[in-house]
């Protein structure tokens, strides 16, 4: 490999990686976007679940939103057993979610913090499971728990930067409001990340939607500028890369 | 009963728990040490003997910060509620007062 050649980190999601030129770049920042309901957290599930099983990749799942015990419960109906992997210690499953019991309420918030807590949370786990895949599902939840958006702003840059340092690569997912463009609630998500990948549900009909998934940037890849047709199968998701999605 | 109460109450007035004040820290955190100031001095002129303070690092201790589920620094804690952010003196007293309010019904319905 010359020193020009970027290295891909394969997805392992069927058809994905043919849009990509085989994967993401290792140690990018990527970002999964779309509205509520398109199949983002499954994505992501799938991206530390491949990872773990068929690359040798260890991979940290944090979930600032769904509590553990339901993402086991939900991506088991997609053959992923994520429980078995905990225990063999080839993935960890980062709870902070709201549901914890000991969580203290917050009551005040000045704007003079930074989310070292989140980061130094984070990167034990990469430490301790020697991590190459880290997914933080997902971003948006911090609009609702901090007010102060201009410091969230500006930590997202380092948090990004300090867990992507190592060579790990890292997927955000962010929720694009309904009736809002943009691809999320704090409006940089796209800044933040080297690539971004965009999921749709869009109703074609009146009995019917049609999923489909668009690769919007890539830094340093040629990737496909269309829009392509993806279904939630019994094995999670799955791209079409030869059929251009009928809602588009 | 009421008496029954009443006296348990009190007994436990003349020996007063202690509040836990727990402050989470991180070496790189910018504005912890100003916090840090903050809360010391509260705690001082409110009356320290009335206090336990607990400062969590979570450069040196991150599985502390992740059971509590605090990820912004600095963060301070007192019976179940937290300000994240330099605290203003006047928000640590009004948790303290919830705290100890919060502390005498436990005791009362004991």
């Amino acid at each position: 490999m010359s020193d020009h050649d970027i290295e891909r980190v394969k997805t392992g999601i069927p058809g994905l990686d043919e849009l990509i030129e085989g994967g993401f770049p290792r140690g990018d920042t990527i970002l999964i976007a779309g509205k509520a309901g398109t199949g983002k957290s499954i994505l992501a599930t799938q991206f530390i679940y491949k990872g773990a099983t068929e690359y040798n990749e260890p991979g940290v799942f944090v979930t600032l939103e769904e509590p553990p015990h339901l993402i086991k419960r939900n991506m088991i109906r997609f053959g992923m057993d994520l429980e078995k992997l905990v225990n063999e210690k080839k993935i960890s499953i980062v709870d902070l979610s709201p549901s914890k019991e000991v969580t203290p309420v917050t009551i005040g918030e000045y704007p003079s913090f930074d989310l070292s807590g989140l980061e130094a949370i984070i990167l034990n786990h990469v430490k301790k499971l020697g991590a190459k895949r880290v997914v933080l599902d997902t971003l948006s939840i911090l609009a609702y728990k901090f007010r102060s958006r201009d410091i969230l702003r500006e930590e997202f840059f380092k948090l990004t930067a300090n867990i992507t340092r190592s060579g790990v690569t890292l997927l955000l997912t962010s929720e694009i409001p309904a009736q809002q463009g943009g691809l999320g609630v704090f409006d940089i998500e796209a800044f933040l990340a080297s690539g971004v990948i965009v999921l749709y549900n869009e109703k074609i009909s009146d009995t019917s939607r049609s999923r489909s998934i668009e690769v919007l940037k890539l830094r340093g890849s040629k990737h496909s500028s269309r829009i392509h047709s993806m279904r939630i199968t019994d094995e999670g998701i799955r791209v079409w890369p030869g059929e251009i999605s009928p809602g588009h | 009963m009421a008496d029954k109460k009443t006296r348990k109450a009190s007994t436990k007035k003349d020996e007063p728990a202690k509040i836990e004040v727990v402050l989470f820290k991180s070496d790189t955190c910018a504005f912890c040490p100003r916090a840090e100031e903050v809360v010391r001095r509260t705690i001082e002129d409110f009356g320290s003997d009335v206090f336990t303070l607990k400062v969590i690092n979570v450069s040196e201790n991150p599985e502390a910060a992740e059971e509590f589920g605090i990820f912004a620094l600095p963060t301070v804690m007192i019976g179940g509620m937290s300000v994240t952010g330099i605290p203003e003196p006047d928000m640590l007293m009004k948790m303290v007062l919830g705290a100890k309010v919060m502390t005498n019904k436990k005791v009362v319905s004991k």
